[in-house]
């Protein structure tokens, strides 16, 4: 609706522009980088919980063994899979952070110098207010 | 059921309503356009925005029903928290930014931009209403059977308040107001859940540490009286002296009708009757991973399933992406992400402890079926009533409205959000006219009572949305060979079998063996089905793959600042 409509329309004027990021090494170095990432992390990591409970189905002795008290190895490993989860989440985003997002500023930047010789308004609106944005939820970042 | 502390429950129902009813209307004053009440503005902080999502996300099913399940079915049902907190993961890696940059703010949105077909948004338009029904109707019921067990008022008393609280805040605020809420709504639910959970365990401490994994199947702590407010079918496998309805008689072995409205007193130490369908356990093989606990067959498979759906399905959950565009950029939606998984996972901790403890002091909920009720009915059965107990319970009643409201608020913004923008105008009003549909349905639905536990139903959503928006988000936004004709006939056939499922399941008439284990967790199987049949008929009709899909995945994958512009 009226939403995706006036999206559209900002894009189609920048498209010139934007087939010209597409095309260059850089931005195709970019999507390498992600996808070279995101796509074995996924793989990964739900094979590491399906393997997961596999084992269990052939390690029934060792995951009814009680670890403390009333607490066996089957809930350990439970509370691990939670562990696990927030560490692949975390790893992603250190890569995201060091990786994607300084060729993401370089990309921008030279598109940046290119913007000012085309008549373009929309684009270059959004790019000149993006950056602040982004100060600031840094800074929120490091406090939480 | 818990007679002394019904008037303290009944305060603590009140002071959430009045609480979420508040802080709605002071987030009124700052919903002023229709995007402002569909998407709030991308100023909420990350930690502020997860605390929203965890709110928003920990439903009746995460603070009545995992308990419940852990209860019945022992160490397999904890996939269930840990499927909820990993289908984030799934979400962040694969869907959340490229999502975000698209500027869809919902799955029908998204379907429309990067196919460029009206059908194919109304066809996810239909899901995503359909989803969010599926996800009401538990929510709802849990209310109602949550106060009945609390207050002894009607089931459709719980109902009827959570329906009318939503809409009037929803109706009248939006997702702004939602993100006050949402934030105070997950640290009341995690406080609310944990301070009772300390105190039990304490007094399971104090009781000389009962064994939680006893060999034997449960048995009756105390004398014990069971209010049958539905008439239930129980299995009994040793012969027990019972009062039924005050007169003195002997249950056989095998099965035993006990009516509606009976009372029936079971002397302390005898078996525990189960409610057909549920197999008493022992306590070596309900702690025991894919031992089949309570009956649940084929646990290998039903395991899987399970894992498929809750991975993939939640990024299909109307409510959950939404909430990633609050987000002013993509580092902020990966520390919100992170923000949630903590969030959650730390939540997620608590309903076990209520699960086990649940087995050995009240076990009565096998009799009924009604594992959901353990959570509010442990206080009273650990402790044996007192200031203490009602006091916790009446904690327990808070947070479990709580997850009520939340959820059903989440869900109401974003069904109401998709039935406003393709049925109706667009306009505030026909908001308000959207959100009194989306909540009338599955208020009906609600009211005739469904048998299944509230968290097994919530999976049976995760199953449809894993089925039908898994695939067509994951291959939107990274195949280019995705056509509009592959994803119709992808939604339609892993929405039909899924849905099929669903509807045999929740009316309990899926029968046992493989083809109970098939429908009650169809995701193995209907997730795979819906990715084959939009990979091969896209395949088929390559032809016509979008002709702009070139700049539709730049406009997806490209850095951030190149597309991000504010929300019409």
């Amino acid at each position: 609706m009226s939403t995706t409509d006036t999206r559209s329309s900002t894009s189609a004027g920048g498209g010139e522009t934007f087939a010209q990021v597409q095309a260059s090494d850089e931005f195709q170095g970019l999507k390498r980088t992600l996808r070279r990432f995101v796509f074995p992390a996924t793989v990964l990591f739900l094979a590491w919980y399906l393997l997961y409970v596999l084992l269990t189905a052939y390690a029934r002795g060792f995951m009814a063994d009680k670890v403390v008290g009333e607490v066996n190895v089957a809930y350990v490993f439970g509370l691990l899979q939670f562990v696990s989860t927030f560490a692949i989440a975390y790893v992603y985003s250190q890569y995201a952070d060091r990786h994607f997002d300084p060729t993401a500023d370089a990309i921008r930047h030279r598109l940046e110098g290119t913007v000012t010789t085309t008549p373009h308004t929309p684009t270059t609106t959004t790019t000149t207010t993006a950056p602040p944005t982004i100060d600031l939820t840094s800074k929120t970042e490091t406090r939480a | 059921m818990t007679g002394g502390s019904r008037g303290l429950d009944l305060v603590a129902v009140v002071l959430v309503v009045l609480a979420t009813v508040g802080i709605g209307t002071y987030g009124l004053r700052l919903a002023r356009t229709t995007s402002d009440f569909l998407v709030a503005s991308r100023s909420v902080t990350p930690l502020w925005n997860a605390s929203a999502i965890g709110g928003e996300y920990l439903s009746a099913a995460s603070f009545l029903g995992v308990a419940g399940l852990v209860l019945a079915y022992g160490a397999d049902a904890l996939w269930y928290p840990v499927g909820f907190v990993a289908g984030y993961l799934v979400l962040l890696l694969l869907v959340a930014a490229p999502l975000r940059r698209s500027g869809a703010y919902t799955v029908p949105d998204f379907a429309e931009l990067r196919l460029g077909s009206r059908s194919v948004r109304r066809l996810a338009s239909l899901l995503v209403v359909g989803i969010g029904w599926l996800y009401l109707v538990p929510q709802l019921q849990g209310a109602g059977l949550a106060l009945r067990a609390t207050t002894g008022a009607p089931v459709w008393a719980g109902a009827v308040v959570v329906a009318v609280v939503v809409t009037v805040n929803v109706a009248g605020g939006g997702m702004r107001s939602a993100t006050f809420v949402q934030a105070f709504q997950y640290w009341l639910k995690l406080t609310a859940i944990t301070v009772p959970a300390v105190v039990l365990l304490v007094a399971w401490h104090g009781d000389g540490r009962p064994d939680l994994a006893a060999a034997a199947p449960p048995v009756f702590p105390d004398r014990t009286t069971v209010q049958l407010d539905e008439t239930v079918r129980v299995l009994v496998e040793q012969p027990v002296d019972v009062v039924l309805d005050g007169r003195a008689t002997v249950l056989d072995r095998g099965p035993h009708r006990l009516e509606r409205g009976s009372t029936a007193v079971f002397p302390a130490g005898a078996r525990v009757p189960h409610v057909e369908g549920l197999a008493a356990t022992s306590g070596d093989a309900w702690a025991r991973p894919l031992s089949g606990a309570g009956g649940a067959e084929h646990p290998l498979y039903a395991t899987y399933a399970l894992v498929l759906a809750t991975f993939l399905g939640t990024m299909g959950l109307p409510h959950v992406l939404v909430r990633f565009y609050a987000n002013p950029d993509g580092a902020a939606a990966r520390r919100t992400t992170l923000g949630v998984l903590a969030l959650l996972g730390a939540f997620y901790l608590v309903p076990t402890v209520y699960g086990a403890l649940g087995r050995l002091y009240a076990p009565e909920v096998l009799v009924t079926g009604r594992t959901d009720a353990v959570v509010l009915a442990l206080p009273t059965a650990v402790l044996g009533g007192g200031p203490l107990s009602a006091a916790l319970e009446a904690l327990l009643v808070a947070g479990a409205f709580a997850a009520f409201l939340s959820t059903s608020s989440g869900l109401l913004v974003s069904t109401a959000g998709v039935l406003v923008q393709d049925v109706l105008g667009g306009s505030v009003a026909d908001f308000r006219r959207a959100t009194l549909l989306a909540v009338a349905v599955p208020l009906g639905l609600a009211l005739p009572a469904v048998d299944l536990p509230v968290a097994q139903t919530v999976g049976l959503a995760f199953a449809v949305a894993a089925s039908t928006f898994c695939p067509l988000l994951v291959l939107g936004i990274w195949w280019r060979g995705l056509t509009a004709a592959g994803a119709a006939a992808g939604l339609v056939v892993g929405g039909t079998a899924s849905t099929c499922a669903t509807v045999v399941t929740l009316v309990g008439a899926e029968g046992d063996g493989w083809t109970a284990a098939l429908l009650a967790q169809p995701a193995a199987w209907t997730v795979p089905l819906a990715f084959a049949v939009m990979v091969g008929a896209s395949v088929a009709t390559r032809s016509r793959v979008p002709a702009d899909v070139g700049r539709t995945m730049l406009r997806l994958h490209a850095p951030e600042p190149l597309v991000l512009s504010p929300p019409g």
